[in-house]
């Protein structure tokens, strides 16, 4: 019998900790939403699923630190992989000096960087994404809606998403936080990055009736 | 003292006045909104139904209301987002009334107004709040003394979605009403593209392959099934998310669409999942009309945040987030 403590319960999943093989392991588990279409529900279920067992693994091969896979069950839709003691970036805004949420939001910003060098987005970069360790070193998580061979828009939308969160949930700090971010990216993409932030830009303005 | 309020409401193709009483009754709500034979809304023409039926509306509101145009101390507007015409003649109307009459004015954000009308009716105090118009898709939650944007759509509004599928489908604007009697008949799902970003959706590449289903040969009922099914996930999702990132205990849906019941059952469910208290904001206080705009003028007035009329030009663009809220608590 394996014990589990739920820590977690998202939009769309619940992450359960457990401790299995001698490790210490997330299971993280997306359960049927009965009010959705069921052929929607199951494909968005095993979809994602699928797609993050993929991407936390290509993320990982492109050098950015995602949690290790150990298992994964379609029927289920559920995932077991490495527990990262960490704590997230978002509850730490606020309780770190100003200079260090600037190193935080840099390495946050060269991560993203690192994806999409790759051409992968990751497709929901909020700061709850972001796991620090008591150590200081940062890892990405949460890939169920992240994408391959990504195209500037793509990569212009990651960057709103990006400045989205810290807008609603960071707004005393997401002027130093923003300028943070895009400078870890610059410092990674190069110069294409003036690209990708002026498409942010022009993201942000559409959707709105004028 | 009861202070009572002529809200105005103009920023699309409805106009509306509705009389309010800062104790939270709705005293009169009238409004009209242009039906082209076919097509669109077009900006200019939009204008000049308002101003052709404005000043009926604003009578008929006045008589319902059974008060007199001096009974009124507050003249509140719809100040924007929204089409510059349309303001623009809302706003004309006015100050004209507001210095007339000697009263204070109050510049009213649109989005704002949805919100806090669902709010009076609901009873709720801090909810997540799903705005889903012909203009607009919003998650909006309050913090940090602003409502701010959680999620949004980065390209068509619902409600445009809708219509302009209508419009391919041979019907009338507005289009939803009969897409859900449609929807209702239709059987088999089709899959249509679901793009969910975050906590942004977007709805322009499902209305294409929508298009192509029908001109495939798909019958219209199973095309409006598959287009409700699909845009109202999306919308559930990222109110799912926006209450997961918040924590907050009560989600409020309101703007034209919140009349389909689809959509009501669809997050209905969302709410009992995540343990929150759910309202739907009742059909006549849920599209675009008047009493919405005079009861955030109240509050608004209240906060002490009038504008003079020379100040009181048009907002077009004004973002939700960009109005500091005075009247809640930070």
């Amino acid at each position: 019998m394996v014990e589990y403590t739920v820590i977690a319960v998202g939009a769309e999943s619940e992450i359960l900790r457990t401790r299995l093989w001698s490790r210490e392991l997330v299971v993280k588990r997306r359960p049927a939403k009965p009010y959705l279409h069921d052929k929607i529900d199951a494909y968005l279920r095993r979809y994602r699923t699928v797609r993050e067992c993929k991407m936390l693994a290509y993320a990982r091969g492109l050098g950015i630190p995602t949690p290790a896979v150990y298992a994964v069950d379609l029927a289920e839709c559920s995932i077991v992989m490495d527990y990262v003691d960490g704590v997230q970036l978002k509850e730490l805004v606020g309780h770190v000096s100003p200079e260090q949420l600037v190193r935080l939001c840099k390495r946050f910003g060269e991560m993203i960087a690192g994806l999409h060098r790759g051409d992968v987005v990751h497709g929901d970069p909020t700061t709850s994404n972001v796991l620090v360790e008591p150590s200081g070193r940062m890892w990405i998580v949460d890939f169920g809606l992240a994408d391959v061979n990504a195209t500037v828009e793509m990569k212009g939308v990651d960057l709103h998403l990006v400045r989205r969160a810290l807008e609603t949930t960071h707004w005393q700090h997401q002027e130093q936080m923003l300028k943070a971010v895009l400078d870890g990216y610059q410092s990674i993409v190069g110069d294409g990055a003036d690209e990708i932030t002026r498409r942010m830009e022009e993201i942000r303005q559409r959707g709105r009736y004028h | 003292m009861v202070t009572i309020c002529l809200g105005l409401e103009g920023t699309a193709h409805s106009f509306g006045a509705g009389v309010v009483s800062s104790d939270g009754k709705v005293m009169s709500n009238v409004w009209d909104m242009i039906r082209p034979q076919k097509g669109g809304i077009h900006p200019r023409e939009a204008a000049r139904h308002h101003s052709e039926k404005g000043p009926t509306i604003i009578r008929h509101a006045l008589e319902e209301a059974g008060v007199t145009a001096q009974d009124i101390q507050l003249v509140a507007f719809s100040r924007g987002p929204g089409l510059g015409p349309c303001l623009r003649t809302t706003a004309t109307m006015a100050r004209v009334l507001a210095l007339h009459l000697s009263v204070p004015l109050v510049g009213v954000n649109h989005c704002v107004a949805h919100i806090e009308i669902g709010c009076l009716e609901s009873g709720f105090q801090d909810p997540v709040t799903v705005y889903v118009s012909g203009g607009n898709t919003q998650v909006i939650a309050f913090a940090g003394g602003r409502f701010r944007t959680f999620g949004e759509t980065l390209d068509i509004a619902i409600g445009n979605m809708l219509d302009v599928f209508g419009r391919s489908a041979g019907m009338r604007f507005p289009a939803g009403p009969e897409i859900e009697r449609e929807a209702q008949l239709g059987r088999e799902y089709h899959a249509l593209p679901y793009s969910v970003k975050g906590m942004d959706l977007s709805y322009s590449g499902m209305l294409t392959a929508a298009r192509r289903l029908l001109s495939g040969g798909v019958p219209l009922p199973d095309v409006c099934f598959s287009i409700q099914e699909t845009a109202f996930g999306m919308l559930a999702e990222i109110a799912e998310r926006a209450i997961a990132h918040t924590k907050k205990r009560e989600l409020l849906l309101t703007g034209g669409v919140a009349r389909n019941s689809r959509l009501t059952e669809i997050l209905s469910g969302v709410a009992v999942r995540h343990d929150v208290r759910f309202h739907r904001v009742s059909p006549s206080l849920a599209g675009d009309q008047g009493a919405m705009i005079a009861w955030t003028g109240i509050l608004q007035y209240l906060a002490g945040n009038t504008v003079d009329v020379a100040e009181s030009q048009v907002l077009p663009r004004w973002r939700t987030d960009e109005q500091e809220i005075r009247w809640r608590a930070m």
